[in-house]
């Protein structure tokens, strides 16, 4: 089929003049019909909800998200994020982190800093003990109630 | 048109949104306390950020919270539903200085109509008739006496800072002013941090009448007909319909032109509700509500146009829809609306709790909005409506008929819910001949 872009163009262009949405030209059993994104957009695909739902589920590289996350969340000692926000591993860029996997923390040393509209907000440890898992990396956005870390 | 939009709410109208973003093509991502984490609307959404524990003042209401996940998610806008945030000028005013478009009107506006004493004045100052009171807040209780005396028994103390029916105290004779006057004042700054109180005279049979207008920044203000509220207990209302069963196309037309021309001259954007008390062919201003209202689905069923797709058009620099600016304005056929609630339909004590079954009724004219399903837990934490049955007629006889038809194949099964006292409503002969003020459903219960 010969396509005839000058038409196409022109078209086009009326549309564009004249603020139609769709023109259809025929001659003999050739038809052009030129038309603009109207302001309901159809066809979206629908992904199947459970799938499309992506909620914020931070992790460790390598590490399998769902598994760990939900053994982590019911372990007694989980650490839970009390907000929204940006986690930081340490206290400025290029610092070292605060903790590591298998450090000792006492009760009132910080484990994170959980950044939220420009306020970093330091999360400290509520008892003592050694950090077992980190379920969180440095600039990963965390919910409420998401498991950063568990102290055993 | 926004790519993003994040829904600062839960439950049907969370829903509701999700629906209409989708529609437009627009990803949606809901808020969500830990109580919601299985609610419809994070199922259904695109995305989803749990912000906070069950507690509203901790999740729904926490700004700081809503605005960390609007950033992380990256939405354009944030749309506030009904409750909760949405008439908060605070919030709608730090929506904005965080790069957020506010779907709704103006930070001032809100302020301006929040407060019952400034918005009674505003909109008296352009023209509204409102009810007669006092001309602002009352100074003390022996001038609040004097005041009352003038206008006449029985009275109205209404807080300020109240509304949705919360905090008002009806006085019948002098002699109880003074302790009604201290209750009042005590209540309000209990339940809204404010004792700010005015007073209004007590209409003994008004009907709550209030008209849905819209405005867009292309310098169109309309109205879209009106809504009669006024079967309410305790001042909630429970069913709503349009039109109402008693204005006239001249009364319409005329209080239907007056609200679009408030709105204009408000410098309003987006949809808003203006409520009035009727009585006599007359009509008192009583509130502005600058949000989406929970009974909007009756004005869609009876004009056809989508209103949460229209907000959201509205804030992003569109003008309102050519179908809805169409003059002459027109209403098509009648439709009426149900709040179901998870409650005694006797004695209205809540009942949240599993449904171990739910159905929908269906068919031609019926519309349930609603974010329930099978299996759901309904948590205490919150507002016991669980859905809203709509339902469209040609006339109003056809509409009540399809109205029990379908409450009856409605399946909730599990929990108590109020759709019985919905379905004993409906056969009542006051209701079926449109005669009944906002004090008959509370004298009707009371009498049984």
């Amino acid at each position: 089929m010969k396509i005839d872009s000058d038409a196409i163009k022109e078209l086009a262009k009326i549309l564009d003049d004249t603020g139609l949405t769709e023109i259809e030209v025929a001659d003999g059993d050739q038809a052009i019909r030129v038309s603009k994104g109207g302001t309901v957009v159809a066809g979206s695909p629908f992904a199947a909800p459970a799938a499309a739902n992506m909620s914020y589920d931070p992790s460790t590289p390598g590490q399998p998200n769902m598994a760990s996350d939900t053994v982590a969340h019911s372990h007694p000692g989980a650490v839970t994020s009390p907000m929204v926000g940006t986690v930081y591993m340490q206290g400025e860029p290029g610092s070292a982190p605060f903790v590591s996997k298998g450090a000792t923390v006492k009760a009132g040393d910080t484990l994170v800093i959980i950044e939220a509209m420009k306020v970093m907000n330091p999360i400290k440890a509520d008892k003592s003990g050694t950090v077992t898992q980190i379920l969180v990396g440095d600039g990963e956005p965390v919910e409420f109630g998401d498991v950063l870390m568990v102290i055993e | 048109m926004f790519k993003k939009v994040l829904i600062a709410n839960r439950g049907e109208i969370a829903l509701r949104i999700i629906r209409a973003c989708r529609e437009m093509g627009i990803q949606s991502v809901v808020v969500h306390s830990t109580a919601d984490a299985n609610s419809m609307a994070v199922r259904l959404a695109d995305e989803s950020v749990c912000i906070g524990p069950a507690q509203s003042k901790d999740s729904y209401l926490n700004i700081p919270s809503i605005l960390s996940a609007a950033s992380l998610a990256g939405a354009d806008a944030i749309h506030p539903g009904y409750g909760f945030l949405s008439e908060n000028a605070q919030f709608a005013r730090m929506v904005v200085e965080h790069g957020f478009t506010f779907i709704g009107p103006s930070a001032e506006l809100i302020e301006k109509m929040g407060d019952k004493v400034t918005a009674k004045k505003t909109v008296q100052s352009l023209g509204l008739p409102v009810v007669p009171g006092s001309a602002g807040a009352l100074e003390s209780a022996e001038s609040g006496l004097q005041i009352a005396k003038d206008m006449g028994f029985p009275v109205l103390i209404k807080a300020a800072s109240g509304g949705g029916g919360k905090g008002m105290q009806i006085i019948r004779e002098e002699g109880r002013f003074i302790e009604a006057y201290n209750t009042a004042r005590r209540e309000a700054k209990a339940n809204f941090g404010d004792d700010t109180i005015y007073m209004e005279k007590f209409l003994e049979k008004p009907r709550h009448i209030e008209i849905q207008v819209f405005a867009d920044s292309h310098g169109n203000s309309i109205h879209l007909g009106e809504r009669d509220c006024s079967i309410q207990r305790r001042h909630q209302k429970l069913i709503e319909e349009g039109p109402s069963p008693v204005l006239t196309e001249k009364e319409r037309e005329y209080i239907g032109n007056l609200a679009a021309k408030t709105v204009g001259e408000l410098g309003y954007l987006g949809a808003g509700t203006i409520e009035f008390l009727y009585e006599n062919g007359e009509f008192y201003f009583m509130e502005m509500n600058t949000r989406i209202q929970v009974e909007h689905p009756v004005t869609e069923m009876i004009t056809g146009i989508d209103l949460i797709s229209e907000q959201i058009r509205v804030a992003a620099g569109l003008p309102i829809c050519d179908a809805a600016l169409k003059k002459p304005f027109r209403m098509r056929g009648h439709a009426i609306e149900i709040r179901i609630n998870a409650e005694d339909p006797d004695t209205f004590i809540p009942s949240p709790g599993l449904i171990k079954q739910f159905h929908a009724p269906g068919g031609l004219g019926v519309r349930f909005d609603s974010a329930i399903y099978s299996g759901y837990s309904i948590p205490p934490y919150y507002d016991s409506m669980i859905g809203k049955l709509i339902v469209h007629g040609r006339d109003r006889a056809e509409c009540i008929a399809r109205l029990k038809r379908a409450i009856v194949e409605t399946v909730v099964d599990g929990v108590k819910t109020t759709l019985p006292l919905h379905l004993w409503i409906l056969n009542q002969p006051d209701f079926v001949s449109g005669d009944y003020t906002i004090h008959w459903l509370e004298q009707k219960l009371a009498d049984r």
